[in-house]
């Protein structure tokens, strides 16, 4: 029998959840089959229903009529103009008789959950579980996208759940998951399911976190400010070209909305995947580190990752650890406080370091937390202020 | 022992002889019209577009409860129009672009629904003739991307019952199967990648908003999982490189469009007020001269109705020109045999 690497990430979900309920996880945690059964409990687990009853659309926001039943996208810097019966590059917003549809709210096609590390976020309650989530589609195509089997396909294309907002947190809670992250794929194309739910956050004390490429507009992500607790960014390189050639994106539009997130004051690390030959040089990490503590500040973390050939980007080598430290390096040598090293278990710079005493305030393992050495926020050892979301 | 000069002596008199024994016009008969077509191909006559009309070939029409079509008048400049593409006569044409052992899919394109489709009387008949031509009708599969669209254009699905097979590719896209085409990435229907030896191309002439016109090289648009990605700059150079894919242009025998409505602005969705009863079928073999020509034909629609060219509507359909540079075809309209009939 031959599994599509859809149906193993599924199933993977299934197992690390049946898993985690005995091990990783609080004791009696139930496993994922079982937790969508319980939030749809008509439909088949994963049905992939999407015939036209099935089907499930709500209004999108940010966009404009013009004439002709064309609308103008303004979610995300692409400003997609797409007429009547079509979809935007992101293959999940449709213009059906000039009103714009999001195709995706309340339609999850992964659903795990996570170590918080696994995000990564570092500085964000270290050591919980994030109930984590995606859509189909994404406003960029990457070639190096470790997700590529969701994030470049259409709804349609994907088998998906029904599971609206509060049943998402009905959700969280019973895997004992302190926060619900938006991620794998792109959250911004899924803005209005994203926004929805963070926004009972509120009422039920669940944090909500998104990882996303930045590639939005600065309204949309100024309202999102709002509702979100922590962002993960991914930086994926310091040049226009980079962002053009390989990810059919752009890099200012990305460094507007981190200069918006900073002015709004919330709180967000980044991630910068180190691919050898394109993205590497001295000459351009050490201007994005420039850059990051000039404009962001220095207790931004940032965390420089390992590449690994997949998607349309299989002919370069896995990146070689001598480039994460010193990429590394480079980002401490710019004063930058707290730079990682990801995707390389074991490594020191996996570890958070405080800044005063040089002391370890968070020991890591992967994904496991073995040991933090703070109090109130700050470093037990000198009792400087660690800069994040603790409690 | 040859030299040169004796070989090519000999080459020229070998010629010579073939010109004068009849059966050159056999041999190059016989290469344009079962070979597939692609790049390559030696230089021969111009390719040939065959415009079939009849202004009644409509008994009635509706554009939402769809048309009443003349099947006897539709059959008949169908055959017309293979009788002037291939030739000799209609049924020795089918017979000479598909054998018995043949899976022949039939690319439509639906999207905008039961008022600007591919006609389901014009299928039936393209079905009966391959059928005539000994193609099993169990063997033919009339698909699009998807069976909702197919629903909405009156396709009755049809994955194992009797008669021809008809279906979208749907959520069927093997993530294992990711190929490429110049600046194009994606994953096929395994409708075309693997199902079907052969594709008769069936779409429809109308105007796109992005891509300028949409006719036959656009319509395998619909052949891919991620044609979303594709609509930057006009969709140039993006649907000519698809169309440089060797599931298409290896497989792709005939190019078929329902003209018989046929939209001048406002696509790709259907806008009755933008549509006029063209009343004609548009066959080819080769598709880049089959689009150049379906682009002329919107463009002088366009003029009469007072709209700006598709060059200053800033959506000229370049693809098409790219797709002669690629040598996919003829993008030079002086370069192309249009015959009417």
């Amino acid at each position: 029998m031959k599994f599509s690497r859809r149906d193993f990430l599924i199933r993977s979900a299934c197992c690390a959840c049946g898993a985690a309920s005995g091990a990783l996880l609080s004791p009696g945690l139930p496993g994922l089959e079982r937790l969508l059964r319980a939030a749809t409990p008509s439909a088949a687990i994963p049905s992939g229903d999407n015939s036209p009853e099935q089907e499930r659309i709500s209004p999108a926001l940010y966009y404009e009529k013009l004439e002709e039943l064309k609308i103008k996208c303004e979610l995300c810097p692409r400003e997609c103009t797409v007429a009547d019966q079509e979809r935007g590059y992101c293959g999940v917003r449709e213009n059906r008789l000039g009103t714009y549809y999001t195709l995706v709210h309340s339609k999850p096609c992964a659903i795990h959950t996570d170590p918080i590390e696994k995000k990564p976020l570092f500085h964000f309650l270290p050591g919980t579980l994030a109930y984590s989530l995606a859509t189909a589609g994404c406003n960029v195509e990457c070639r190096f996208c470790q997700n590529w089997d969701i994030s470049q396909f259409r709804p349609e294309q994907v088998k998906s759940t029904y599971l609206p907002p509060d049943d998402v947190h009905k959700q969280a809670r019973r895997t004992g998951a302190r926060s619900i992250a938006y991620t794998y794929s792109e959250p911004v194309i899924f803005y209005e399911y994203m926004f929805d739910t963070a926004k009972l956050g509120a009422e039920t004390g669940t944090r909500s976190v998104m990882i996303s490429n930045g590639f939005i507009q600065p309204e949309p992500m100024r309202e999102l400010c709002k509702v979100l607790d922590g962002v993960k960014i991914d930086l994926k390189g310091f040049t226009e070209n980079f962002y053009k050639e390989y990810c059919s994106g752009e890099l200012k539009p990305v460094l507007d909305t981190l200069e918006l997130m900073k002015k709004e004051g919330m709180w967000f690390e980044l991630v910068v995947l180190i691919i050898p030959s394109l993205n590497d040089s001295e000459e351009e990490l050490r201007s994005m580190a420039k850059w990051v503590a000039a404009n962001l500040g220095k207790d931004v973390p940032i965390h420089f990752s390992r590449f690994h050939p997949t998607y349309k980007l299989k002919n370069l080598p896995v990146t070689p650890v001598k480039t994460l430290d010193l990429a590394r390096k480079i980002a401490l040598d710019e004063g930058l406080h707290f730079a990682y090293v990801g995707n390389v278990w074991g490594h020191d710079g996996e570890n958070t370091f405080c800044p005063g005493c040089g002391g370890i305030v968070i020991r890591r393992i992967g994904y496991k937390v073995l040991e933090v050495n703070l109090k109130d926020g700050a470093c037990v050892s000198c009792g400087k202020v660690i800069p994040g979301i603790w409690s | 022992m040859h030299t040169r000069r004796s070989f090519l002596g000999k080459i020229l008199s070998s010629i010579g002889a073939l010109l004068g024994s009849g059966k050159f016009n056999k041999s190059v008969s016989s290469f344009l019209t079962t070979g597939p077509l692609y790049a390559g191909t030696p230089a021969v006559p111009p390719p040939r577009v065959v415009i079939s009309r009849d202004m009644n070939v409509f008994s009635s029409t509706g554009s939402t409860d769809g048309d009443r079509i003349d099947r006897l008048i539709l059959g008949k400049m169908l055959d017309r129009a293979m009788e002037e593409l291939i030739g000799p006569g209609a049924a020795e044409a089918w017979s000479d672009l598909f054998s018995p052992n043949d899976v022949v899919g039939i690319k439509v394109n639906c999207l905008a629904g039961k008022g600007l489709s591919p006609h389901t009387e014009l299928i039936d008949l393209i079905v009966d003739r391959l059928a005539a031509a000994g193609v099993s009708k169990r063997n033919i599969i009339v698909w699009d991307r998807t069976g909702r669209d197919l629903e909405r254009a009156g396709f009755r699905i049809n994955r194992s019952g009797e008669g021809y097979r008809c279906y979208g590719t749907d959520n069927d896209y093997p993530t294992e199967e990711l190929e490429f085409a110049g600046s194009v990435g994606g994953i096929f229907s395994p409708i075309i990648s693997k199902y079907t030896t052969a594709i008769i191309n069936v779409p429809v002439m109308k105007d796109h908003d992005l891509a300028g016109v949409t006719l036959s090289m656009k319509n395998f648009y619909g052949a891919i999982h991620n044609p979303n990605k594709y609509h930057d700059n006009n969709c140039s150079p993006y649907v000519a490189d698809l169309n440089t894919h060797r599931f298409i242009k290896d497989k792709l025998r005939l190019v078929i469009t329902d003209a018989l409505r046929a939209q001048y602005h406002g696509g790709p969705s259907f806008k009755p007020e933008h549509c006029w009863n063209y009343s004609g079928l548009i066959a080819a073999r080769d598709q880049v001269a089959h689009d150049r020509i379906g682009w002329n034909i919107i463009e002088e629609k366009r003029k009469t109705a007072g709209k700006p060219s598709l060059a200053d509507s800033k959506r000229k359909p370049s693809y098409i020109e790219r797709a002669g540079e690629l040598g996919l075809g003829e993008s030079d309209p002086d370069r192309i045999e249009v015959i009417k009939t």
